[in-house]
């Protein structure tokens, strides 16, 4: 039981290593305004899976990498209470990066199922 | 069991324990942004809950210190600072490496950063000293404090600049923003770091030395590029428009026609030796940066 949980695991973290990315270009794109990581973590666990994809934890470095690549943004700001907080937004290259990473993901999502659905089908 | 968020944030830090120091800057700040906002918002939802009741489910939804350094760790070798090469080994001939530095954005980030640092020198030494020598001359009065905690915090500001710059010129990976206090503290614990703490004092040091520093990089490139153009131009200031190499007095002297194009490739040689001074200066003295403008 043990065994198949970390097999479980070890599965779900390679595959949401670029989903997560492309979930967070997303919730940013569509964001009217830059967001802070409190924010986005709630947006994201709103999605409604059971087990999330990601803890929280694992979205920032995440954003920081986006940041780094030059597809998202960020500015701090001092917040009324605690600590300051980072905002993120998308740039231009990041709107341009998420419609090309969309595509790959529906081309990846219809060759996986159609795999899927072929072996149910068998 | 976590019971606080200091708690939290310590055993991170301990989890994170050999990475890049600038990481674990990150890390810990992007932590502490999460767990209070969400306490704050927590407790906004119902009164008087306590930190160590309404924390363990934040923290089960964040992620555990080992959950989150192992995020930040596989990160880490995929963020790379701007001007950073790939670290694979170079097969490239021992020429092509020597006169491949020209190509090289760090030779070149490393050679502005250079020329540069007598001015950034000149101006934190005279701001850390008028500021030093002002603070401690009013000190006796009351607004004393509040100027020299005013100082104090410039120095932490600048040494974020700093940072940028060295990131941006020399490659060398450094925190994006200052570690904060915690709000609930009184403003004595909240003073305390800045004044007591070795990060203002190491800055300060910092900004001293970048002076001396400063003023070395810049005399020894200054005159190795004169000297290295110069020795470049040497065929076409003799042969072609005719001037001596030397003066004495009334007597000219010349170089033979033959030797100025053997100058002239040692001038290359030099200049392109030059190129690899800065670029092997700029990494000592990214590590100086980092010793002292970065600490945990």
């Amino acid at each position: 039981m043990d065994d198949i949980s970390t097999v479980n695991k070890k599965f779900r973290k390679e595959l949401s290593s670029g989903i997560v990315a492309l979930v967070l270009l997303s919730v940013l794109d569509r964001a009217a305004e830059p967001m802070y990581g409190y924010q986005i973590a709630k947006l994201v666990g709103a999605g409604g899976a059971e087990t999330p994809m990601v803890k929280q934890g694992a979205l920032y470095p995440v954003l920081r990498s986006l940041e780094r690549s030059g597809l998202l943004q960020s500015r701090v700001e001092p917040s009324v209470s605690g600590p300051p907080r980072r905002y993120y937004s998308v740039t231009e290259s990041g709107r341009k990066t998420l419609g090309q990473w969309t595509e790959i993901w529906s081309e990846t999502k219809t060759f996986v199922d159609s795999v899927l659905g072929g072996v149910t089908n068998d | 069991m976590i019971e606080s968020i200091d708690a939290y944030l310590n055993q991170l830090r301990k989890e994170l324990a050999g990475s890049d120091r600038a990481t674990i800057q990150d890390a810990l700040s992007d932590a502490e942004e999460h767990l209070r906002t969400a306490l704050d918002t927590d407790r906004e939802a119902q009164a008087g809950v306590s930190e160590a009741e309404a924390l363990p489910p934040i923290v089960e939804e964040y992620g555990s210190p080992e959950e989150v350094a192992a995020a930040y760790r596989e990160i880490e070798v995929r963020l790379r600072p701007t001007l950073a090469q790939p670290r694979h080994a170079d097969n490239r001939s021992l020429f092509a490496r020597f006169f491949g530095v020209y190509a090289d954005p760090r030779a070149w980030g490393a050679l502005l950063y250079m020329l540069f640092s007598i001015l950034t020198g000149t101006l934190y030494f005279s701001w850390v000293v008028t500021g030093l020598s002002f603070s401690l001359g009013v000190m006796v009065l009351i607004i004393g404090v509040p100027i020299t905690v005013l100082f104090l915090l410039s120095v932490r500001g600048i040494s974020l600049v700093e940072g940028r710059l060295v990131e941006a010129l020399l490659g060398v990976r450094m925190p994006r923003r200052s570690a904060f206090s915690s709000k609930n503290l009184g403003w004595w614990e909240r003073l305390k770091p800045l004044l007591l703490g070795k990060r203002t004092w190491l800055a300060i040091v910092y900004m001293l030395l970048q002076l001396p520093l400063g003023v070395l990089y810049f005399t020894v490139l200054v005159t190795l590029i004169a000297l290295a153009l110069s020795f470049i131009a040497t065929p076409v200031l003799g042969p072609v428009l005719g001037l001596p190499i030397v003066y004495v007095g009334e007597a000219r002297y010349y170089l033979p026609d033959w030797l100025t194009p053997l100058i002239a490739l040692a001038g290359v040689v030099l200049m392109t030796a030059t190129m690899h001074l800065a670029k092997f200066a700029s990494r000592v003295h990214g590590k100086l940066a980092k010793a002292l403008l970065v600490s945990d």
